[in-house]
């Protein structure tokens, strides 16, 4: 079977697009369960606020990246008032506990979206229709600025966490919480901080993928598997693991679908069962010590 | 520094892990400038003691004053903010970060910057100071937690089971330390080396399940085969 | 003839409870509307593997819509392609339930339990896909697989009858609890329970933790898939909507809210559950609202469930009642 090379390029733009806005999701997942040992589904809540106030604030001001900025602050606003009520509570209890919990503000907060919002889906107008010719491809300019988000936001981090020393605390934490305090450090705030950087993040994804997809309340669990299944095969804890693994995961699902469309959403979950079963802690996953 | 009281003052210290009770009534007092050894079984209670002493357990009744101010209550961040650090037995240095960086944590949380004093006691971490902690031996990890828990001139150190494991020569040279460090800080030990418990502490305690059950601070008590019957 | 005896001596032990339950069952079956109770019976009996899951073996699986799916997507191609007895169709949905977890359990055993929470959602997720989506031509996409009218009557029991049909459910739901109460007395149950508290110890002692987990997990799913085969026989119809991962939460509230572990856990829940349901979706009609708030609730306040947590509120209230009495009476 011969590819059209045109359709190839713009696919592995597509793949790298969808990649990143998996990998924005996906690391506050994966760093939320290093430092904190909890899953937290309720990412994908702030994934789906930060959509609709970017949708409401682009509608209302006409200013779509304003919008993706008050998606990306409501996302972390959101999840600063979830640390502080409730994950507070229950971050010495088992990984699993945390995993219902956040299920259940996953739904919860579905329906208050749907209290707000009404079930209708919503449009998002892409800001820029340009288009970037490579090699004689027409690629949306759109999709390449998704792409050097994600790579920023890469950038950053790695920045904060090496650079820093709050980053440098937060490292240090999720190999060993204890000692950390122990040295007279609030980890508290660490927590805190993480959740609420995180829940930033999960915001900005749904800000820049708004204008792609609709926007609807059930729109973070059509999410949910794939962001699962990226923090899964880059191992739970680990940044390099995550990024490879949206890396990865972006280009199967879109490669994939130039080949046989209805495989590719089925590919990455059979790509997880191959890793879980050479490595049941995915790719680069940190070998977790009981606390 | 409010002088009054002594450095720590642990008065009918009671603590339990969910159901099973582990320390029975413990009293302890260290003086300033005073080594402090713990003795006694596996399981009999010592690591519970310091860990309920630096705030990682609950007691569930009794005292613990330093200086006069109450550490019971307190989240193990402050208790090391005011001054009382705990060193564990674990050597687990933060394997992926380098010794800088773990030294820049402990200078992070007590904002001294000051570095020399500490690290004039162990010139062996200068030369390694960009190596991950985790590509280091367990001497000079135990090195490494020590100098770290030093950053901020804590009033009492209390270190569990320091020389478990080690090679002769690092426990020889960590005696000469640990005799400079009480020129300025008092130290409570937990220790199984009956030897070098003799050679530098002031006061001995020993613990045996979950109270104590004798306490030796005449020099002329203290000698291996009065301290053997207790391990 | 020793494992029968005991089993009849083991019996006898609790059937008190188990007869209790029944007849309040059986009351409850008479009083209440037929297809409310037939949907907390077979809802109970889909709760009771996933009980078993949480409550012996400490794995956590959003995913059980997955299994369900199987169990009646099995039991739906029967009737729809091949034959019409529905007591065959039941025995085809829990056969290919038990094939299916024998597939994936090795997969999935072996995994840490956070990494099995996660993963089984996927499961459900993509076979969410497959039914909808990618199966189109067996499956019937969105539009599902109608078979009502095709069943033929059976004897004794006629299971295309919603009132007969109970009486049947009633019977299923009492002997897999039976089942798993039996499982509990085994040395197979303690051997669960012991992975759970400390898988190495287990190791230890010469019991292989894989084997255990495995074959607890396909008596778990096994068990499910069962519950799915009764739903499509119940309904005459099945559609990706049951395997919908968006419910992937239901089982897991349901063995919460009765409490984990117990035995009654999963009727008690059910019951609740299907009730507030009823009420709350009229009432209100926001769902999601509730039912995740519901379980934030729980996980905050009440983890032990209802079966768990009542008797003690209770207990707490009535010593707080007779204090203040008491202090009145001063």
């Amino acid at each position: 079977m011969s590819l059209d090379p045109r359709l190839v390029m713009s696919s592995v733009i597509f793949g790298l697009s969808i990649g990143g806005i998996y990998f924005l999701l996906a690391i506050g997942l994966s760093l939320c369960f290093g430092l904190m040992r909890i899953i937290s589904l309720d990412q994908l809540l702030y994934y789906s606020i930060g959509a609709f106030v970017t949708y409401s604030v682009g509608v209302a001001t006409g200013q779509f990246w304003l919008g993706v900025a008050a998606g990306a602050a409501a996302g972390g606003l959101a999840s600063l008032a979830v640390e502080r009520l409730i994950f507070r509570r229950i971050y010495a209890r088992d990984p699993t506990f945390s995993m219902i919990t956040s299920f259940g503000l996953l739904f919860g907060g579905i329906g208050i979206i749907k209290f707000v919002w009404g079930v209708v889906p919503r449009p998002v107008e892409v800001p820029t229709l340009a288009q970037f010719d490579v090699l004689g491809t027409q690629i949306p300019v759109y999709r390449l600025i998704i792409v050097g988000i994600a790579v920023v936001v890469y950038a950053l981090i790695w920045a904060f966490l090496h650079r820093t020393i709050v980053g440098k605390a937060i490292r240090a934490a999720i190999e060993n919480v204890e000692h950390v305090e122990g040295l007279g450090i609030n980890v508290g705030r660490l927590f805190t901080l993480t959740f609420v950087i995180a829940g930033a993040l999960s915001g900005l994804a749904g800000g820049v993928y708004a204008p792609l997809i609709l926007v609807d309340p059930m729109m973070g669990l059509e999410m949910l598997a794939f962001v699962f299944m990226v923090v899964i095969i880059g191992g739970l804890g680990s940044i390099k693991g995550t990024a490879i693994s949206a890396l990865i995961i972006g280009q199967v699902v879109s490669l994939g679908s130039l080949i046989y469309a209805p495989a590719a959403q089925m590919a990455p979950f059979v790509i997880m069962l191959a890793i879980l079963l050479i490595r049941p802690t995915g790719l680069f996953g940190v070998a977790l010590t009981r606390r | 520094m409010p002088a009054d009281g002594p450095v720590l003052d642990v008065a009918g210290l009671n603590a339990a892990y969910g159901e099973a009770k582990v320390l029975f009534g413990i009293d302890l007092c260290v003086a300033p400038r005073q080594i402090v050894a713990c003795i006694g079984r596996n399981g009999a209670g010592k690591t519970t003691l310091l860990r309920c002493i630096c705030g990682f357990v609950k007691p569930l009744s009794g005292v613990v004053r330093s200086h006069g101010s109450d550490l019971i209550g307190l989240a193990p961040y402050d208790v090391a903010k005011s001054g009382v650090k705990y060193v564990p037995q674990d050597k687990k240095v933060f394997y992926d970060l380098t010794v800088r960086e773990n030294l820049e944590l402990g200078s992070y949380a007590s904002g001294d910057r000051n570095w020399e004093p500490a690290l004039n006691y162990f010139p062996k971490l200068k030369v390694h100071m960009d190596r991950k902690a985790g590509y280091m031996s367990g001497g000079e990890r135990q090195m490494l937690m020590i100098a770290r828990a030093l950053l901020g001139n804590p009033r009492l150190l209390l270190i569990d089971e320091p020389t478990e494991g080690l090679a002769p020569g690092i426990v020889s040279h960590l005696r000469e330390v640990f005799t400079d460090i009480a020129r300025k800080t008092s130290l409570v030990i937990v220790e199984q080396n009956l030897p070098l418990v003799c050679a530098i502490a002031d006061v001995v305690y020993a613990i045996r399940d979950g109270r104590v059950a004798a306490m030796f601070s005449q020099r002329s008590e203290m000698s291996f085969q009065t301290f053997e019957k207790f391990l | 003839m020793t494992a029968a005896k005991s089993l009849a001596s083991r019996a006898l032990s609790w059937w008190w409870g188990i007869a209790a339950t029944l007849l309040a069952t059986s009351l409850c079956a008479v009083l209440l509307p037929t297809p409310f109770m037939n949907e907390v019976m077979i809802f109970a009996i889909y709760v009771s593997g996933c009980n078993f899951l949480i409550g012996r073996l400490g794995f956590i699986s959003f995913g059980q819509p997955a299994y369900l799916a199987i169990g009646a997507y099995c039991t739906a191609f029967y009737l729809f392609y091949v034959g019409t007895n529905p007591l065959v169709g039941l025995g085809v949905g829990v056969l290919g339930g038990l094939l299916g977890a024998i597939i994936i359990g090795p997969f999935f055993v072996r995994l840490r339990s956070d990494y099995f929470a996660m993963v089984n959602l996927a499961l459900a997720v993509v076979l969410f896909y497959v039914t909808q989506k990618l199966l189109v031509s067996i499956t019937g996409g969105d539009n599902g697989l109608w078979f009502l009218t095709q069943m033929q009557s059976t004897p004794l029991l006629d299971l295309t009858a919603p009132a007969q049909f109970l009486w049947f459910a009633i019977i299923v739901a009492t002997a897999v609890t039976v089942m798993f109460k039996y499982l509990d007395g085994t040395i197979f149950g303690a051997c669960c329970l012991a992975s759970r508290l400390n898988e190495d110890k287990l190791q230890f002692i010469g019991y292989d933790n894989f084997k255990i987990r495995l074959v607890a997990f396909i008596i778990a799913n096994t068990v499910t898939a069962l519950a799915g085969a009764m739903y499509a026989i119940y309904f005459g119809f099945v559609s990706p909507e049951m395997g919908s991962p968006s419910r992937a939460a239901e089982p897991v509230i349901v063995t919460l809210l009765g409490g984990v572990g117990t035995l009654a856990g999963p009727l008690i829940g059910a019951f609740a559950y299907t009730g507030m349901k009823d009420v709350i979706s009229n009432l209100i009609g926001n769902w999601e609202l509730f039912i995740g708030f519901l379980l934030v609730f729980i996980m905050l306040v009440a983890d032990q469930g209802i079966w768990g947590t009542l008797p003690p509120a209770a207990r707490a209230l009535l010593v707080h009642l007779r204090r203040a009495a008491g202090r009145a009476r001063n």
